[in-house]
């Protein structure tokens, strides 16, 4: 019974500081599970998978009742992540635990740097409004690399109408900002999805600076339409760890719940709480973390 | 392939109806969820010292649920996280057909088709 509470406050904790940091479950789930609670990685990164889905569930509900997230610009780069996710679910079973270990501490790495260099308050971006009673995730977005200017209203290119012109940049565009650079924000995506499916986490690290820098597309609807995408990437890698016998549904039980629970939570008083001090705290966390990951990998 | 494109009202019922599937969906899998979990907590289960792996077995599912077997609740719960995004593409994918704008509802068919070649794989895989 005391494994099962440890675990839930652990989800609990992981989805907490996860809403409140604006980090996906993910980055903190897999390394509690593997050097917390000595799960192997790939059953820590199942785990992790389902955790991502829920919370892309609730906060994707939230994201399109405000019409924050762009539907039609998420399922055309969703095509994509989830095809990456389905080569990442398969590779992941192909490479050495050791090799996994090592990427996620460079995952971690490249987190907390994008943490250190953020200028922001980290609540810059949230959606206005509190959570509807749909247990709503949403509350800080995700890191984006402060080292060039993020636009929260695209990079200025005028909106197409899609009435009049048919092509696939109007369709996907959205009121006040035109998408840009598809074909890289479809290969982003896909790297997106092979991160994912690797390593357990949404993957909104890569697809938000995508969809914000590269793509042109408003902060606020790359975060959210982001959160929107991470569910089916992350279905498309976790019906393989599903049917190859890698999820433990006593581990997800506990974990999921207490992540949603803890997201619920943190997306709640998110607007009270000062992160600043938090986020270097998680950041020494990471660091140190990603320091045990790679001792893991080069079996120290 | 046409590029018909919904009014923003046909758009904005879509995303409310896409959301609502979501919420419920999303409130019923942790009614699921934590249901196991009190089960599993109920009757001494350690989640990290019980054995292997349970397998994945979807046809054993009902019987679990009838039986109050906590692995019953938490399978289905996680098979309902599963089929959450699944179902939203799907929903969508309808809606925009509705609309008659094939270009997106062929973008959502073919996403769903990605997710069914990763079940097939998977499913081959460990045949």
């Amino acid at each position: 019974m005391i494994a099962g509470l440890v675990l839930l406050a652990g989800g609990a904790a992981a989805g907490l500081f996860g809403s409140l940091l604006g980090l996906g479950g993910g980055i903190l789930i897999v390394p509690l599970l593997n050097l917390g609670f000595g799960l192997p990685l790939r059953q820590a990164v199942a785990v992790s998978l389902v955790s991502v889905i829920v919370t892309s569930s609730a906060s994707a509900a939230v994201y399109l009742q405000r019409h924050v997230a762009n539907l039609r610009l998420g399922m055309s780069l969703e095509l994509f992540s989830a095809a990456g996710a389905f080569a990442g679910g398969l590779v992941a079973f192909l490479i050495d635990e050791q090799l996994l270990a090592g990427l996620f501490a460079a995952l971690m790495i490249w987190v907390a740097i994008s943490m250190a260099r953020r200028k922001d308050p980290p609540r810059a971006a949230v959606p206005a409004g509190g959570p509807s009673a749909s247990g709503s995730i949403p509350a800080a977005p995700e890191p984006v690399p402060a080292t060039r200017a993020a636009p929260e209203h695209g990079l200025g290119d005028a909106a197409p109408d899609p009435a009049v012109d048919g092509s696939l940049t109007a369709a996907i565009s959205g009121p006040g900002y035109r998408v840009r650079r598809i074909p890289m924000g479809m290969a982003g995506s896909a790297f997106a999805g092979v991160n994912s499916a690797l390593l357990g986490v949404g993957g909104g690290i890569v697809k938000v600076p995508v969809m914000n820098l590269v793509m042109g597309v408003p902060l606020r609807t790359s975060t959210a339409t982001s959160n929107m995408m991470m569910g089916i990437t992350a279905v498309a890698s976790a019906v393989i760890y599903l049917l190859r016998d890698e999820l433990d549904p006593y581990v997800a039980g506990p974990i999921v719940l207490g992540v949603f629970a803890g997201a619920t939570l943190g997306s709640r008083i998110a607007h009270r709480v000062d992160v600043r001090l938090l986020r270097w705290l998680f950041i020494v966390v990471l660091v140190y973390t990603a320091y045990q990951m790679i001792r893991k990998a080069l079996g120290l | 392939m046409s590029a018909r494109v919904p009014s923003a009202d046909t758009a904005y019922a879509m995303e409310a109806a896409v959301a609502r599937l979501l919420v419920v969906g999303t409130w019923l899998a942790m009614g699921l969820v934590l249901v196991g979990v009190v089960l599993m907590l109920a009757s001494g289960v350690d989640p990290l010292a019980h054995g292997a792996v349970p397998p994945f077995r979807p046809a054993a599912i009902p019987g679990e649920l009838l039986a109050l077997d906590p692995a019953g609740f938490l399978w289905a719960g996680v098979v309902l996280i599963v089929a959450l995004p699944i179902g939203r593409v799907l929903v969508s994918g309808l809606g925009f057909l509705a609309a008659r704008d094939v270009r997106m509802a062929g973008i959502s068919l073919a996403v769903l088709v990605v997710v069914l070649v990763s079940v097939v794989a998977s499913v081959v895989i460990e045949a």
